[in-house]
């Protein structure tokens, strides 16, 4: 410990705002990304009060949105402003910067074994950018005309003409910009987490002792630097289309009655750009806490994960086919029937390496010494909503049975539970388990729990009915549906969702507590406190920048020896292999 | 290994050996960058608004300097990979001013098709030519800063900074010119084929 302090003196900026550890740079995505989370969140439960009770009054509308909703009432186009940031905040800067943010700079170097990422000053350059991105969506909010209302995915022409809809103007110019930096802070990141994976590890880490968790953030790396520059093309032909007088998007244009002068463009070339990127972003967001999940399971069932190298390949294949299905999120564009079939068959496929890894989680635990930790629940809960929301892409990965539900609730509650709520819950799943490495104390297991039964319930309480109405016919973006008779029978269901939602939105006030609290005046957490056996680990409890105070251990085995037949409970992966011992099959 | 010294012998500092592959993982960012753009020329020609124009020469021009600034730049490496720290410091100057060179023939390129009539925007340009000048602009622009880490190659060779043990920093600077020689060639051929009659 002396000899890291002579090696490294840090003030007070260097240690805890402009910091090149990346211990202190996860919790820095973490806070923003979680606040970010938080403020989507309200917006989500603002707009469900609408559509539960249209047209009633709320002192609390009254109270956080102001002008956009005079009387208490939101107003139509700042409904869609709600929806869509509600969209962009958790889809990017919560369930992408938020979660791969936190775990990937957190583990990365911990369980390879690096004293830090291959870039510190790169890693603290992408946390900055990012908070910058922040505050540009966030001010977004408040500038004239409202924010971008053209639903996340940000369509032309109601985001390529600043004169289409009141959020065109400003609110999305400031939206492009954000996304632009969010982009870059993305890209940079990713770039520093791929090498240092392949250039960082510690003596004896091969890839085939690599933690899960380390393969789902290598993959998630390279989707990022692979597809996210395909959105940043797509969002500067927009800008050019925007502000300087192309026409990119734009076909033939009529507004009031007078053609555009700009035409030639297509509206689908931006969704083709768009979606190459979107549905990678779909694995971006999830695959980071199937990595985690792997880990609680192996660790919470004291048993070897089942098919390591299966799962290994299913998230190299998730990965690969994720960048040739982006075609099914277009089947109602007028697309080639034969391109469509094209679609549905690689969509499909996909479901080849996801019930794999489903089924290795059950085969994880079956028959394990089940801890059930607040982790451990949220991680049952991530396979539970992995494979209810998987089933119904199912339906929405097939053109044919796709085309009826097209843009209905339907697809709102697919992929609310197989990205949304599985993300959310790897995530809380990560934060549980790897508490005590980022603040050296537990969390209350009790109230974690709790937190988990009120979370799993309520969210399965929004996101389930919501196919019925998608079924229906009940179209996503509306601000109401009660001006349509035909729709009359869900005002009961709307109402059913929203209170779950209201509900939901509460319990998260528990971890919220638990969280703040245990930072405060939680149990001192012991060095390996769930007995587990990569290498984050084998770090003393305080933490300084280099991780460990002498030589970095070097690994010996895989990290799922979990009651090995004639040996220890557990062996952490430090621990050289005894004599006659075998390395356990993988 | 530089990563399993002990605490107290570990620099913070950049991690060298990582500096080539961040590299090299920024290329394969940049190559999805314009792959995006060039599958929206591909996409786009399929409309019949499309307009073909004529290129000027300036282009063949800047393309010819481009190539002859990689051979420079190459060579120039590979003397002070012989300890050789004369001749390279006139090498890497000469690659400066053909990279210069670069950049301006493009700008009379334009300029010329400016002048023909073929417009970036506005009501009286087309999609193609719309292309052509984002393509052509987006890739001076990472052109540029190829530039600048051939200034401070220039700069450091002058003050006798490289040697056969210490190259690094131009093997980085090369490998991202050479990577910019290639992508102007692809984009010369792709645009001249997308877009001229």
């Amino acid at each position: 410990m002396a000899n890291s302090a002579i090696a490294h003196q840090e003030s007070f900026i260097s240690k805890y705002i402009f910091s090149r550890d990346h211990k202190m740079i996860a919790k820095q995505f973490m806070i923003t990304g979680f606040t970010m989370g938080f403020i989507g969140i309200v917006m989500s439960v603002l707009f469900r009060l609408q559509l539960g009770w249209p047209g009633e009054k709320f002192w609390i509308n009254d109270l956080l949105l102001g002008s956009w909703a005079n009387g208490g009432v939101i107003a139509p186009d700042k409904y869609l402003a709600l929806v869509t940031m509600h969209g962009t905040i958790m889809v990017f800067f919560m369930l992408t910067a938020g979660l791969s943010g936190t775990f990937s700079n957190l583990l990365i170097p911990l369980q390879i074994g690096a004293r830090d990422m291959a870039s510190g000053f790169i890693n603290m350059l992408s946390y900055w950018i990012f908070f910058v991105s922040c505050i540009v969506m966030l001010v977004s909010l408040g500038v004239e005309g409202g924010a971008a209302s053209a639903g996340w995915t940000i369509y032309p022409p109601l985001s390529a003409l600043p004169e289409a809809i009141p959020g065109s103007g400003l609110g999305m110019t400031l939206w492009l910009v954000a996304m632009a930096l969010f982009i870059t802070s993305s890209l940079i990141g990713s770039l520093n987490y791929i090498v240092t994976i392949i250039n960082l590890r510690t003596k004896g880490m091969n890839f085939m002792r690599l933690p899960l968790t380390i393969w789902s953030f290598l993959v998630t790396a390279i989707l990022g630097v692979l597809s996210f520059p395909v959105l940043l093309s797509a969002v500067l032909l927009l800008v050019f289309d925007r502000s300087f007088g192309t026409s990119f998007y734009l076909s033939d244009i009529y507004i009031a009655g007078q053609a555009l002068e700009r035409f030639g463009g297509s509206p689908i070339l931006f969704q083709h750009l768009f979606w190459f990127l979107g549905h990678p972003e779909v694995y971006i967001v999830l695959l980071p806490s199937l990595g985690i999940t792997s880990e609680i399971v192996s660790t919470m069932s004291r048993k070897p994960i089942f098919g390591y190298k299966f799962m290994i390949g299913s998230i190299l294949a998730i990965g690969g086919l994720s960048f040739i299905v982006w075609g099914h999120h277009m089947f109602v564009t007028g697309m080639n029937p034969f391109l469509g079939a094209v679609f549905t068959i690689t969509t499909l496929l996909i479901a080849i390496p996801s019930a794999i890894k489903v089924f290795n989680y059950l085969t994880t635990l079956w028959r394990g010494n089940i801890i059930f930790s607040p982790a451990m629940l949220f991680s049952i809960g991530l396979i539970s909503t992995f494979i209810t929301g998987g089933l119904t892409g199912l339906i929405l990965g097939d053109a044919t049975l796709d085309i009826n539900v097209h843009d209905t609730y339907f697809v709102v509650g697919h992929f609310h539970i197989v990205m949304g709520l599985s993300a959310v819950f790897g995530t809380f799943a990560g934060v549980y388990h790897w508490f005590p490495k980022m603040f050296g104390k537990m969390m209350n297991n009790t109230w974690g729990q709790i937190h988990f039964w009120i979370t799993i319930v309520t969210a399965y309480g929004v996101f389930f009915p919501m196919h019925f109405l998608g079924l229906a016919g009940v179209p996503r973006r509306y601000y109401t549906n009660s001006t349509f008779p035909m729709f009359d029978d869900f005002v009961n269901l709307n109402e059913i969702i929203s209170m779950f939602a209201i509900v939901a939105f509460i319990g998260q006030f528990i971890f919220i507590f638990n969280f703040l609290y245990s930072i405060y005046k939680g149990k001192k957490a012991t060095q390996n406190p769930w007995n587990s056996n990569t290498l984050e680990w084998t770090t003393p409890v305080e933490h300084i920048h280099g991780n460990w105070p002498g030589e970095i251990p070097e690994v010996h085995r895989w990290p799922y020896d979990y009651n090995k037949p004639g040996y220890e409970e557990f062996i952490p992966q430090n621990i050289p292999l005894k004599e006659g011992e075998t390395q356990s099959s993988h | 290994m530089e990563n399993n010294l002990s605490i107290s012998n570990y620099r913070f500092s950049e991690n060298k050996k990582a500096l080539e592959p961040l590299l090299w993982i920024g290329l394969v960012s940049i190559i999805m960058f314009f792959a995006g753009l060039t599958s929206a020329v591909i996409v786009s020609s399929t409309n019949a608004s499309w307009k073909m124009f004529s290129l000027p020469n300036t282009f063949l021009y800047s393309t010819i300097a481009i190539i002859l600034s990689s051979l420079t730049y190459q060579i120039g490496f590979m003397l002070v990979k012989k300890n050789n720290v004369i001749v390279p410091k006139l090498l890497f100057i000469t690659t400066l001013i053909l990279g210069l060179a670069f950049i301006y023939f493009q700008y009379i390129g334009l300029s010329n098709l400016y002048q023909q009539g073929v417009y970036a925007t506005g009501s009286q340009s087309s999609n193609s030519s719309s292309f052509f000048y984002v393509l052509t602009v987006l890739h001076v622009v990472h052109l540029l800063f190829g530039i600048i880490s051939l200034g401070v190659v220039s700069t450091k060779s002058m003050m006798n900074k490289y040697n056969r043990d210490n190259f690094l920093g131009i093997k980085l600077s090369l490998t991202y010119w050479h990577f910019l020689g290639l992508l102007w060639l692809y984009l010369f051929f792709f645009l001249t084929n997308m877009m001229s009659n």
